[in-house]
Formats: C-alpha cells, sequence, structure tokens
C-alpha cells in the first residue's frame, strides 16, 4: 500500500535528515523506531505532505502524494508529535470543524460521526468541555479523534505516547490497535520500544537519516535466541569488562550494575546466565554497533 | 543587617519588571503616550491659541486630560489586573509558595513591581513633553526651560490617582482570579467617574476637592477658553491643603484596599464548579478495560474481546466543499477573535472614541447633524480602527503557529485560499462590528442632545463609502505584510512605522490619493457620492485584492515549506 522510495532531505542549516530511505508497508500498523534526532519526525512530515523532500518518491495505492497534495490529505490523518488545540473552543466543536475540513459536509452524517468519535476515545462526557482544560492524556485521545475523521488510509502518529502515564499509554494503544484495519496504514513513529513490541506488524529502526533495519517484531527477537546473557556485577568490574564484550545495556541494580550482552559463541563469563531476547535488546544492540 | 536589595520583596519586584520588559503591552502603552504627548504638544490647542507649551498650566492641563482621557484608567487595568492571576494561570504557583516568601512580600512586590512599570510607561508622556520644550516649531510659544512642574504635577496629578486605582484593579484580579472582572471593572469606570463627578458639582468646594478621586481641577478652576493667552501664560498651578489632603486620602485608601487583598488572599485553588470537573480519569478503565499483563499481545487481545468496539458510521465526503471549508474556518476564526479578552477594553475605548468629540464639544451641522456626526466618528475611529486591524489580523494569521495547530490543519484538504480568507474576513466582521457600535454610539449621542431628525442613511453611505473600503484594504494589507515578514512583531513595527511616516507626510501638506488610499483628510460628506471619489475607492479596493493575492502567495510557500 505505502511504497517510500529513496527519499532525501536536508534542510537549509546543512543537517542532512534522511538519506535515502526506502520502505514498503502493507497495511497494519508499522513502527518506526529511533532515538531523538534519527529523522523520524522529517520522515512523518513528508508522509503528512507539510515538508517537501529534496529527492525520492511516496506513493500510497499507486497515488503519488508529492505530487498531488489535495488528494493525499484526503486520505491522510495526522497526529502530529507536538501539537495544539485551540483553548476556547470545545472538544465538540473542535472536531465539527475539522470534519467539515476533511470534506464532511452532510450536517447528520458529521454529527453521528463525531458522537462516534467521542465515544471511542471516551471523551463523550468532555464534549462540552473546553480544550484548554484537558488534561495531557485527554488532548492525544482528541488529536487521535481528528486524526480518524474521513475514514483515513494512512495514519500517521508521531510519538504520540510520550509524556503520557502508562494508564493513558494502554489507552492510546487500544485506541491506535483498533484503527488498524485492512486497507488502512498506520504508521507509529516512536523512540519507546514497547510501543513497537505492543502494537505492530512491522518495524524499521532508523538513525542518522538511514533505515538500520526493517523486520517484523517477532523476527527480530527470534534473531537473538540463545545470544543475549545477563549478569550482575560490581561496579567497579564494569569498565574492565565492558571492552571485551558487545554490551548491549549497562543499568544500576540495587548498588550494582546490570549487564546484557550479546555472544553467540557461548556463556561470554561464568557469572553471565542466558536472558529471554526482548525487542529493547534488538533496538540497543543495533544503535550502538551503528554507533560505534 | 539584611540587605534589602536580597529580601524575597526585592525578588518578587524585579522579577515582574522582567516579566514585563518581555510583554507587549507596556511598549505599547509607551509608545502611544509619546505619540499622544507629541500630537498635544503640536497639534493641540496650545498652537492655535497661542499658549505657551511649556506654561505651568498647559503642563498641568496636559497631565489631566492625559490621567483621565485617553484610556489611561483602562491600560492601568492592562498592566495591573492579572500579575498574581498570571502566576496561578501558567502554574508557577506552587513553586513560589513552596519558597519562604511571605504574603506580604508576595503581594507587595507583585503591585509594586507592576505599579513600577506602569508609571515608567506614563512617565514616557511626561518625558517627552519635557524634551519637546528644545525643538518648538516655528509660531510656537514657549517660555525658558522648566524642569519641576512637569515632575511635581505628574507625581501630583497622574501617579497618585493612578496608585489608587491600581490597587482596585489589582484586588480585584487577585481576589477573584478572574481577569474578566477586572477588564469590566475598568470598562465601568468612565460612567461610574462621569456620574460621580456630576454629583460632586452639588456640594461644596471644600467636599468637592477632597472627594474627587483623579485629582485634576482641584480648586483651580477657570475657563481657559475666554481668558487671554498671556494670562493663561503666567498662571502658576499651586496645591491648596485640601488638594494634598486629598492625595494624601488617596494614598491612605491605596493602603487599606491593599491591606483587604492581604487579608483576604489565599493561596489555595479558588473553588470551581462541578461542572468543570466532571470528567474523573480514574473512572476510565470502567470504559475502556485493559490488564496489567507484561504481554502485549495478550493485552490487546483481551481488550479486543472484553470491551464493545465503537463503530465510526459511514460517512461521503464532497470532493469539493471549499465554500463549506471556508465558512467553517471562518467561524472559527471569528469566535477566536470575539473570545480575544483585549476586546473588553477596546469595544469602549471605540465607544469612547466615537462618542468623545461628538459629546463635548459644539457640533456644527454641514448638511445636517445626522451627516455630521456620521463624518466626525469615521474620522475619529479611522486611526483607532488602524491599530485594532494591525494586532488582530496579526493575532489571527499567526495564531495557528501559535497554539502549534498549524500541521494538523495544514494536513487536512483545506484549500490556502480558504484558510486566508477566512482569517481576513473574520477581521473585517469584528472592525465591522466596532463601527456599528461607534455608529450606534454617535446616534444615541445626537438623540441625547437632541440634534434630531435622526437619519440612518448619512451614516451607511459614510461607513460603507469610506470605511468599509478603508477596513477591506487595511486588513488585506496586514495580511500580506504579515505573510512576508513572518513574525507578528516585527510586523506591528513595520505596519505602525509605516502609519507614522505616512501621517507624517499627510500632515506635512504631502497628501494625494494615490499613495493615501485610506483617503486621509481627503473627503468632505458633500464629495461621497461624487464618481472621483467613487474612482479613488475602487482603487482602493484593487490594491486590497493585489494585497490578498501577495497574502495567497505568502501563505502557500509557507505550507509548502510546512513551517
Amino acid at each position: 500500500m505505502l511504497v517510500i522510495r529513496d527519499l532525501v532531505k536536508t534542510y537549509p542549516s546543512g543537517v542532512q535528515a534522511l538519506k535515502g530511505i526506502s520502505l514498503d508497508q502493507p497495511a497494519g500498523v508499522f513502527g518506526l523506531l529511533g532515538p531523538n534526532g534519527a529523522g523520524k519526525t522529517t520522515l512523518m512530515k513528508i508522509l503528512a505532505t507539510l515538508l517537501e523532500p529534496d529527492s525520492g518518491t511516496v506513493q500510497m495505492n499507486g497515488a503519488d502524494l508529492m505530487t498531488d497534495k489535495d488528494h493525499a490529505r484526503r486520505m491522510l490523518g495526522y497526529l502530529p508529535q507536538d501539537f495544539g488545540l485551540y483553548p476556547t473552543l470545545t472538544a465538540w466543536q473542535m472536531l465539527d470543524y475539522f470534519a467539515k475540513l476533511k470534506g464532511v459536509t452532510d450536517r447528520k452524517q458529521r454529527h453521528g460521526l463525531i458522537d462516534a468519535l467521542l465515544d471511542k476515545v471516551n471523551l463523550s462526557s468532555a464534549r462540552r468541555q473546553r480544550l484548554g482544560e484537558f488534561s495531557g492524556g485527554m488532548r492525544q485521545r482528541l488529536g487521535i479523534a481528528q486524526a480518524l475523521i474521513g475514514d483515513p488510509k494512512l495514519i500517521i502518529v508521531d510519538e504520540p505516547t510520550a509524556g503520557l502515564d502508562p494508564e493513558e499509554r494502554v489507552r492510546f494503544h487500544n485506541l491506535l490497535a483498533e484503527t488498524a484495519s485492512e486497507n488502512t496504514v498506520v504508521i507509529l513513529s516512536t523512540h519507546i520500544v514497547s510501543d513497537v513490541s505492543n502494537l505492530c506488524s512491522q518495524m524499521a529502526i532508523i538513525r542518522d537519516g538511514k533505515i538500520l533495519a526493517s523486520c517484523t517484531p517477532r523476527q527480530a527477537v527470534d534473531g537473538l535466541k540463545g545470544t543475549v546473557w545477563e549478569a550482575i556485577v560490581p561496579r567497579e568490574q564494569v569498565a574492565a569488562i565492558k571492552p571485551h564484550l558487545r554490551v548491549i545495556s549497562s543499568q544500576m541494580f540495587d548498588g550494582e550494575v546490570r549487564l546484557r550482552v550479546i555472544a553467540k559463541d557461548g556463556r561470554p563469563a561464568e557469572e553471565f546466565a542466558q536472558a529471554t531476547p526482548v525487542l529493547e535488546d534488538y533496538y540497543f544492540d543495533l544503535v550502538n554497533q551503528a554507533a560505534a | 543587617m539584611r540587605n534589602p536589595f536580597h529580601s524575597s520583596f526585592a525578588a518578587v519586584f524585579w522579577n515582574e519588571v522582567l516579566l514585563n520588559t518581555k510583554r507587549v503591552a507596556p511598549y505599547a502603552l509607551m509608545l502611544l503616550f509619546c505619540a499622544n504627548a507629541v500630537l498635544w504638544w503640536g497639534w493641540g490647542p496650545a498652537v492655535a491659541k497661542g499658549w505657551a507649551t511649556n506654561s505651568d498650566f498647559y503642563i498641568y492641563r496636559n497631565y489631566g486630560g492625559f490621567s483621565f482621557i485617553l484610556g489611561l484608567p483602562i491600560f492601568t487595568a492592562v498592566i495591573m489586573g492579572d500579575p498574581v492571576i498570571r502566576d496561578f494561570r501558567l502554574g508557577v504557583d506552587p513553586l513560589i509558595f513552596s519558597k519562604p516568601v511571605g504574603r506580604a512580600s508576595y503581594l507587595l512586590g507583585k503591585f509594586c513591581g507592576n505599579f513600577f512599570v506602569l508609571v515608567c510607561c506614563q512617565s514616557v508622556f511626561g518625558l517627552t513633553l519635557f524634551l519637546l520644550q528644545w525643538v518648538p516649531f516655528s509660531g510656537m510659544v514657549t517660555l525658558p526651560v522648566r524642569v519641576f512642574p512637569y515632575f511635581e504635577h505628574f507625581i501630583v496629578v497622574v501617579v497618585v490617582s493612578h496608585l489608587l486605582l491600581a490597587a482596585v484593579y489589582f484586588a480585584a484580579g487577585t481576589l477573584t482570579r478572574n481577569v474578566k472582572i477586572v477588564y469590566v471593572l475598568a470598562a465601568c469606570f468612565y460612567p461610574a467617574f462621569i456620574a460621580f463627578v456630576q454629583l460632586l458639582k452639588m456640594l461644596p468646594l471644600t467636599v468637592r476637592v477632597l472627594l474627587n478621586p483623579m485629582g485634576f481641577n482641584f480648586d483651580f478652576e477657570f475657563d481657559e477658553w475666554r481668558r487671554s493667552a498671556e494670562f493663561i501664560n503666567q498662571q502658576v498651578v499651586t496645591y491648596s491643603w485640601r488638594a494634598y489632603a486629598n492625595r494624601a486620602s488617596m494614598i491612605a485608601i491605596t493602603g487599606v484596599v491593599l491591606l483587604l487583598v492581604y487579608s483576604r488572599f489565599k493561596i489555595a485553588e479558588a473553588k470551581r464548579s462541578e461542572e468543570m470537573t466532571v470528567l474523573n480519569l480514574s473512572l476510565a478503565p470502567a470504559r475502556i478495560p485493559y490488564t496489567l499483563d507484561p504481554a502485549p499481545q495478550h493485552r490487546l487481545l483481551d481488550c479486543e474481546e472484553s470491551r464493545e468496539r465503537v463503530t465510526l458510521p459511514k460517512i461521503t465526503r464532497t470532493k469539493h466543499s471549499t465554500l463549506l471549508k471556508l465558512v467553517a474556518a471562518l467561524d472559527v476564526d471569528f469566535r477566536l477573535l470575539r473570545a480575544e479578552r483585549s476586546l473588553i477594553v477596546l469595544v469602549p475605548l471605540a465607544i469612547l472614541i466615537s462618542l468623545f468629540d461628538l459629546a463635548f464639544y459644539r457640533v456644527v451641522p454641514e448638511i445636517s447633524y445626522s451627516a455630521t456626526y456620521a463624518t466626525g466618528t469615521a474620522n475619529a475611529l479611522l486611526l483607532f480602527l488602524i491599530g485594532m486591524i494591525v494586532f488582530y489580523t496579526g493575532e489571527a494569521i499567526h495564531r495557528d503557529r501559535e497554539l502549534r495547530i498549524a500541521p494538523v490543519l495544514w494536513a487536512t484538504p483545506v484549500s490556502n485560499s480558504a484558510l486566508l480568507l477566512s482569517k481576513w474576513l473574520a477581521t473585517v466582521l469584528l472592525t465591522l462590528a466596532v463601527v456599528a457600535m461607534g455608529g450606534l454610539t454617535a446616534i444615541g449621542v445626537q438623540l441625547l442632545r437632541a440634534h434630531t431628525p435622526v437619519d440612518v442613511r448619512p451614516y451607511l453611505v459614510t461607513y460603507g463609502v469610506i470605511l468599509l473600503p478603508n477596513i477591506l484594504f487595511l486588513t488585506a494589507l496586514v495580511v500580506a505584510l504579515n505573510g512576508l515578514l513572518r513574525n507578528k512583531y516585527v510586523a506591528y513595527v513595520v505596519e505602525i512605522g509605516t502609519v507614522a511616516g505616512l501621517f507624517y507626510l499627510y500632515q506635512t501638506g504631502h497628501n494625494h490619493w494615490l499613495y493615501n488610499p485610506l483617503l486621509y483628510d481627503l473627503w468632505k460628506y458633500s464629495d461621497l457620492t461624487g464618481a472621483p471619489l467613487l474612482l479613488q475607492r475602487l482603487y482602493c479596493l484593487a490594491l486590497a485584492a493585489v494585497c490578498l493575492a501577495l497574502g495567497h502567495l505568502f501563505l502557500r510557500a509557507l505550507r509548502n515549506r510546512g513551517h
């Protein structure tokens, strides 16, 4: 459905944000994972027709999103990373406005849609509340509600769970999972690995404007089976151990350091025990290797 | 001994001064007061009557007018109304009140800091008049340079009067935490004060002087229009014991008001109505169930099974619905403009401006009273409307980006023309509403002064031929300039500078309709239906269309770049 080919974008400041990105994504939730400054938001903005790439193409169901922006915007639902709302309008008024802008002209249909959307994102009781009084979670839910208006074929959500509490995050995951359907592509950009493992059927890891890997979360984890080891070592020994191992992560734990490493040729040292691989191991390993 | 500059009072005081240096309002007020001073110095009655522009009487008279007439009591509300509200609105209050800062230090620091800023703004008027002594133009009468009267009258007439007003606004804002109440109080000032002065007129002189809160014309009343210029120039304004008692009592009342604020001020959140807190997020899991199972796939699966899914209804979308989108955007933009707090100040000001010339001076009918009233209000409102259009169009154009809603809006299939025209039309509608209010006020004054019959047609003709095209053009010009300059404040400076420059040119005789599309000072009521003037109006509308086209180009470039 979504085909991205050789996208390149350099900002006037000289920062090369995308260095030839290519991706193919069928229907479903696609996770774009990467550290801050990796180029995720730039890619999202290009997909949302808000930024022109220097070169490359983006096609959705065969239609070029870059050349016919109006057509692209009709099949698009976009929730940016950092967005605002008109504080003096109510939730209902805001959705009504966006529904009109998306061409839902029939009054009865529009009102039915807004009621259903508010119900879907659990904001029915806040329909008459001013947006200036909304909490962060409520704003995000309203944000996804506006992105769902008009039966979009491509939904782009850019770091939607940053700053949300665990309860709101779960609620948001559920909403996104419900949204994905047979003929919808949901692109979820995030730097939170658990967002991707919870939601996405496909994922890609991006760093410094390049795709480091593209696979399913299960493939990523399966590839590490039997190679991840964990040990708790005294803090003063870490510096001596680290150079000889492929360290995925090191975390302080009860005054000592919990080390996770990858070793394909068996136990790296006596104190290490085999660990069940998780998606974070794959991500950290890939990003660390790219940085090295 | 503790250094007073390191006290918590000093910290709050300087923080308020610092915050005000980052606001636009103080600079806008300074600019306005400076322009007022120049106008009153060079184009006031002194030049026409041969009064010395730095005579004791004229300095005193200017301060009296400045303190009362041109909206200073309302501007005092702008500075003094929300210093405490601001802390609560921005959520800084827990950070401040968790520090060892006393209530008195906090409140007094807030009050004094903001009042200091207000006095700095007001002093620009006095300082401008003071400096203008050195640059008289030919025909202007001046006495040898004077220093003391400028400062003496400024403190007695302006500072002390506004000290009490500032305390009242500060008290209202701090105790109610509602800035609208402050602005309503400010809007009520003029009718209340005029009624109070009418009451005072019935009382003996001593009581009258003692009770006059604005401290103008204490016991110094003579009809300056009937006196010779020589007499006026030799007048020395001195204050009697009654005047000093009045000023002392105003300071004492200010103290009482601040004491009241101190005793009633509470740090706790003000009570809100139950309506505002109906949404309890902790109830949400009942609506969207989930488990804390660490295995994510299971969690989502559980949700799917246990929860009734809300299915969105099928909708049909119209491909070409630009008009509906324009109306929707206009509706929202107009709502947002209407919600601007500053309107509470501007609407009474518009009424005051349209009323002032007509209510207090002799009106000589040109063709009819209605024609004269319509012409008078159209001229009086023009400068005010320019300021209003500059400000509100700037706000409307930059609002989407400032509120960070532009990315969402620009990702919808709405055309640039709908987005641009909605903002343009919203400002035009708002300005027309203010014009209508000014017109209604003029009709009201006409009726009150028994200048009948009231004929609506001259109002419609004057406003339709002069003000409407001017508003359309000015709004389009400001839209284009904001699109070009991309920075609201740079646009303000450029626009105000251009207006000031052009009006200077017009005043000095370089006034032609080709570079004066607003026709400032170029029309009389009898010209309004003539072909030449209508042609000039078409020229103005054509310029408006060109500006809108440019604005459209700038917005398209901006949207294509995504910022």
